[in-house]
């Protein structure tokens, strides 16, 4: 078992999020900054379940139980950067 | 190599959709709302209305329908008609690219632009130094004439305040043989006489305005309305593309409606013997060399552009040859369906009457997608043990060579030699080698693209992580192998 990390990031792995973007979000830890990669846990989720609508929500992530659509590397590290600064404060 | 961006995404959902709608029984009359729909009036435009958009969105639909754009007869023909003649499949015509003329942003004529940042100097370097006369100083600005200018680049280099910017054109660019130019009208075209689907120009265009012609709706229609029975064949790349493992992936294509499944892994098993024993044959004869013959981009590339390299090629069939020859032997009534990440595949395939549908790796996902095909299921069953681990590995770069030096006995070693991607470059030491070997290896392996078949262009997994999923799909094998 992984030691409990500050930050919790799933990756949605459902067909339709992996295809329309999901797949480059795995090499998220290459983009971590180094201040943040020790607190930043990431592992692939099932399907979110929120494929039915038709808004255009792919591909989507988690971070720390909140829901990101439209993910994107620079997204996700921009909020971890946000949520650790805040917290820092 | 794919780069994640937004035209790709546009592209895999339109597959998406067209496949939906063919599963929901109503490509026919949705088909035309596709465009309105993906491009609604409350969006901001992309280009320069909502209309262009709508065009761009309808003429790459009608290239993902397998036509040609430009055979378009009436530009008022609308998409349900152009699907009624997709589903019954399009008579091929042995190209498999089209530029979306509608999306092509025509991007520069002329690569050098003077920016803003030009100071208009006394020296004016620029335009002293020009071969062509093609510079003129309005307004204290320094002017570039398309009419005159050479693209040599030379002003650029004169100016001392780095004024002049370079422009690429992508798709001309990428292009390692020079098949793709601008027409009359500034509209890029493909020149089929030089063209090796590579693929290139079409990762590299940001419009999203060059498509591959997709057999995909014909096929799914027999598959869902039960026309024809069909197998799989999966070629080993298409193992590294999913955040799955093999078995899980063979029986999530399976879940698609293909009535067998085969490793085109094992038509490698066949094609790395035969290529062994002709190596060994040739070299015996006094060849000086011998090169692989697996990709198909490069036979294109050597029967269009370097014919004195065709009789160094190996005539042992490719991996999809073999297979396909397996697949006929075994389910003489099904139609034979390729399932890989190449573009030049479907010119093979269009040659060999063994072959009769190939689906490409993006359509594949978005077929998942489409039937919500959830490929992470766990399964039972047990990779297929005649596929050797060397077999899988021919999805990457350096695989035949491994396979191949595998079988061979210790004292039969040979020199080998690595051509890693085609580009300007190699093609250049591919063609000196008739004359003189240089390099002094005996086999040479050749792959159009760099990193091999799991860096193809219409891939969907990074090529990254296809390199850790190929080697896991490897080991999956060895491990079967050491538990018998």
């Amino acid at each position: 078992m992984q030691a409990k990390t500050k930050y919790k990031v799933e990756i949605c792995c459902g067909t339709m999020c992996y295809i329309m973007g999901g797949a480059d979000l795995h090499l998220l830890n290459d983009y971590l900054p180094a201040a943040l990669r020790q607190l930043v846990s990431i592992e692939g989720a099932p399907c979110f379940g929120n494929c039915d609508t038709h808004e255009k929500i792919h591909p989507c992530v988690r971070i720390n139980g909140v829901e990101l659509p439209n993910a994107s590397t620079r997204k996700i590290v921009d909020k971890l950067i946000i949520l650790e600064n805040n917290d820092l404060l | 190599m794919t780069y994640y961006n937004n035209a790709v995404i546009t592209k895999r959902e339109l597959l998406v959709r067209l496949i939906k709608l063919l599963d929901e029984d109503t490509l026919f009359e949705k088909i035309d709302r596709i465009p309105l729909e993906m491009r609604p009036r409350t969006n901001s435009p992309i280009r320069c209305c909502v209309h262009k958009d709508r065009a761009v969105i309808k003429y790459k639909i009608m290239a993902l329908l397998g036509f040609n754009i430009a055979d378009e007869q009436d530009e008022l023909t609308p998409l349900s008609e152009y699907a009624v003649q997709a589903i019954k499949g399009y008579e091929q015509d042995g190209n498999f690219l089209t530029v979306v003329d509608e999306a092509c942003s025509s991007c520069v004529q002329v690569n050098y632009t003077v920016s803003n940042l030009c100071q208009g100097c006394e020296g004016r370097p620029c335009q002293v130094n020009c071969p062509k006369d093609a510079i003129m100083v309005l307004n204290g600005k320094a002017n570039i004439d398309h009419q005159k200018c050479v693209n040599c680049g030379i002003c650029q280099k004169a100016c001392p305040f780095h004024a002049i910017a370079y422009l690429p054109v992508p798709c001309e660019e990428s292009c390692p043989v020079k098949a793709i130019r601008k027409n009359a009208n500034g509209i890029e075209e493909i020149d089929f006489e030089k063209c090796i689907h590579c693929g290139k120009c079409m990762t590299a265009c940001p419009f999203g305005a060059i498509s591959g012609k997709s057999q995909i709706l014909n096929l799914y229609y027999n598959i869902k309305h039960k026309q024809e029975k069909t197998v799989a064949m999966v070629a080993p790349a298409i193992l590294s593309q999913f955040k799955a493992n093999s078995s899980q992936i063979i029986n999530a294509i399976k879940e698609i409606g293909f009535d067998e499944v085969v490793e085109v892994a094992e038509g490698a098993n066949l094609t790395t013997d035969h290529e062994t024993q002709e190596l060994i044959e040739r070299l015996n004869e006094g060849a000086s060399f011998m090169t692989t013959s697996c990709c198909p981009s490069y036979i294109e590339f050597a029967e269009k552009h370097a014919p004195e390299l065709k009789p160094f090629i190996s005539d042992t069939p490719s991996p999809m040859g073999y297979t396909a020859q397996l697949a006929r032997k075994r389910f003489p009534d099904h139609k034979t369906v390729f399932i890989g990440p190449c573009l030049a595949k479907r010119k093979e395939a269009y040659k060999n009457k063994d072959v009769d549908y190939v689906v490409t790796t993006e359509e594949l996902g978005a077929m998942f997608g489409a039937l919500k095909i959830d490929v992470n299921i766990k399964t039972d069953s047990n990779p297929d043990t005649v596929v050797r681990p060397e077999s899988r590995g021919y999805a990457a770069s350096g695989g035949v060579t491994n396979a191949i030096q595998a079988i061979l006995s210790s004292e039969q070693q040979i020199k080998t030699e690595l051509i890693d991607g085609l580009d300007k470059k190699s093609i250049r030491l591919l063609k000196s080698l008739p004359k003189k070997n240089a390099l002094g290896a005996d086999f040479y392996e050749v792959m159009a693209c760099d990193g091999g078949c799991i860096n193809g262009p219409v891939n969907i997994a990074p090529y990254k992580m296809s390199q850790s999923k190929l080697k896991q799909a490897i080991n999956e094998l060895k491990t079967v192998e050491s538990v018998q």
